[in-house]
């Protein structure tokens, strides 16, 4: 995030914030042609996608470690850094350097793939997060339905992993995270579906800019209390965070589909459940929350102090706070998930079904209906 | 039809309470991230052990004569005592004495019934040991006095939390001549004393009186 900051201030300059066509400018300008200038940005936003994605996941372990210990009275990392801050590179480290460990019934290469199959499709997804009008790596126009479509080739490479491991814990572990994902993705699809409906637009981008009318006024949340709650929970569900850790419940399966990994691989498992968690924090607050947008519009703001929201400085400023206040509701929202951690109980499998199949579906089923109606019937306050 | 309603306002009501408790939970868990933590720092600060902790045992290989009372009173016969009956003197003669703390389960009932106080209890508790057989302790090993938490330098001692002044949680930053709730168990028995006195003096001036009416 702080590699997004510096190239927002380095690329402003001139042409705003579309950071793409201002790094073209600048190579062409230099004498080379517009591909070759295209083939030497195409690696930029993907390095910026893995850091930042990565340094979320190091924050945010940092953060359940702290916060679980403050929740229980207890103090916490301590020793690694001054206040712990180093200790989830130096369990990223430890990982590094494991024994890489495959054992001798699995299937190896099924077991190789798994961890991979899990952790892509959660880094692809970061595709469509925006931090800013233009800081967005692809607005592509199926934004948020690419994003579904890519959360449930998940399964796969859990039943994989959970099923090549040949250990009766890693079975279960694969058979119940893929019976998860696929019950709570319904709910999930249909809240997002009613956001859709309102804003005319599966493009993340717009989604946020149809918040951002009148402030935090207009922000989803007020419009889709019910939606907002049956997404926070099926995101819950579909990171296998408490109180829906079942997959990998350690009282009962030992640790679900990790069981049998170890060093590196067990890494990408742990990984991609923790920018698993940040992409569905980032993913509430860009639907509900009004993504990078401050509570009162910086276009009011600018023009209350008598400046012009164009100027390059200004741009860069509302750039930050952008930024700065996406990456705020986030780690918010990761602080409830933390928060909810210790203070609820596990469910059982039948009580999680229950909860998915006869509760939020019917609810959320409801809500898209009642939505659509609303829109039928205010079309000026639910986006006809 | 109104009972397919009630139905549904009855789920509803079911669902918000749900709701509603954990909201309540979640007030909990907040609150207690704004405690501070009763961490104490395990190599490096030490609680101290009561008075009365059932630690490892001392012996006194001198003060023993032998009697066996320690293993009849044991749970389990565990103390070994080693001696040979001197037919010259007609006295038993202790050669070994020795607890395995492996076994053990410090329930004090040979330091209760020991008839010569050779046996007591100490504060030690740290007695890992990478093979249980080293924890078989001879009469050399029993004899040895445990280090205090107290007299370390190495090691901040802290108070347990019965130990603190009232209304005080956190043992850290608590000055040492700071004394504890309640009263010393020397204070309560110099006060039992004087009850008992008063007692005393008002039972024999009831009788006093008692006389001098007749």
């Amino acid at each position: 995030m702080l590699t997004n900051l510096k190239e927002v201030i380095f690329f402003t300059v001139n042409t705003g914030l579309d950071l793409e066509s201002s790094f073209n400018n600048l190579l062409q300008g230099l004498g080379l042609s517009s591909e070759v200038s295209h083939i030497l940005w195409l690696p930029l936003p993907m390095l910026l996608v893995l850091t930042s994605a990565l340094i979320g996941v190091l924050v945010t372990v940092w953060l359940e470690r702290k916060i679980s210990a403050a929740a229980q009275q207890r103090i916490g990392p301590e020793y690694a850094g001054s206040l712990g801050i180093l200790q989830p590179i130096a369990d990223g480290l430890k990982l590094l350097v494991k024994e890489d460990v495959i054992p001798t019934k699995a299937d190896s290469l099924l077991f190789s793939l798994g961890p991979v199959l899990v952790l892509i499709p959660v880094i692809l997804s970061w595709l469509i997060v925006p931090f800013g009008q233009n800081l967005i790596i692809s607005n592509v126009g199926i934004g948020i339905f690419l994003w579904i479509a890519l959360s449930s080739i998940q399964p796969i490479g859990l039943l994989m992993s959970g099923y090549a491991s040949n250990n009766k814990y890693s079975l279960l572990g694969g058979l119940r995270a893929a019976a998860q994902s696929i019950s709570y993705e319904i709910p999930l699809a249909l809240s997002v579906l009613a956001i859709v409906m309102m804003s005319n637009s599966l493009s993340t981008v717009d989604i946020v800019n149809q918040q951002n009318g009148v402030g935090f006024l207009s922000w989803n949340i007020w419009r889709q209390p019910v939606g907002f709650l049956i997404f926070w929970i099926c995101a819950l569900a579909e990171c296998e965070r408490l109180p829906f850790d079942l997959p990998e419940a350690e009282e009962e399966l030992v640790a679900g589909y990790q069981t049998e990994y170890a060093g590196m691989k067990f890494a990408l498992f742990y990984l991609g459940s923790y920018i698993n968690l940040v992409l569905s924090a980032l993913l509430v607050s860009i639907l509900y929350l009004g993504g990078w947008g401050f509570p009162i519009p910086v276009e009011w703001i600018a023009q209350f102090l008598g400046q012009n929201i164009d100027a390059p400085l200004v741009q860069v400023f509302t750039a930050s706070i952008g930024i700065a206040m996406t990456i705020l509701k986030t780690y918010l929202l990761v602080f409830l998930a933390i928060l909810l951690r210790w203070t609820t109980p596990r469910v059982r499998i039948d009580q999680l079904l229950d909860l998915g199949w006869k509760f939020l579906l019917p609810i959320s089923l409801v809500n898209l209906l009642f939505t659509a109606a609303l829109k039928l019937a205010f079309p000026l306050a639910f986006g006809g | 039809m109104t009972s397919f309603f009630k139905q549904i306002a009855d789920y509803t009501q079911q669902a918000i309470s749900a709701g509603q408790y954990l909201l309540k939970g979640l007030a909990v868990t907040f609150d207690h991230m704004g405690r501070r933590p009763i961490t104490v720092q395990y190599p490096y600060e030490k609680l101290i052990p009561s008075e009365r902790y059932r630690g490892r045992i001392h012996y006194e290989f001198d003060k023993c004569i032998a009697c066996e009372v320690c293993v009849r009173v044991c749970p389990i016969n565990l103390p070994v005592v080693d001696w040979v009956m001197n037919k010259e003197t007609k006295k038993k003669e202790l050669r070994n004495y020795s607890i395995d703390f492996g076994v053990c389960i410090f329930c004090g009932n040979c330091v209760e019934y020991c008839p010569t106080n050779c046996l007591s209890m100490t504060e030690e508790y740290e007695l890992a040991a990478f093979d249980r057989h080293s924890l078989n302790y001879d009469n050399v090993a029993l004899g040895r006095l445990p280090t205090s938490v107290t007299t370390d330098p190495s090691i901040k001692p802290l108070r347990e939390l019965g130990y603190l002044p009232k209304g005080v949680m956190d043992p850290h930053e608590i000055p040492d001549n700071n004394p504890r709730a309640g009263n010393l168990p020397s204070q309560v028995l110099e006060l039992m004393k004087k009850e008992a006195i008063s007692k005393d003096n008002s039972l024999s001036n009831e009788e006093g009186k008692g006389g001098q009416s007749k």
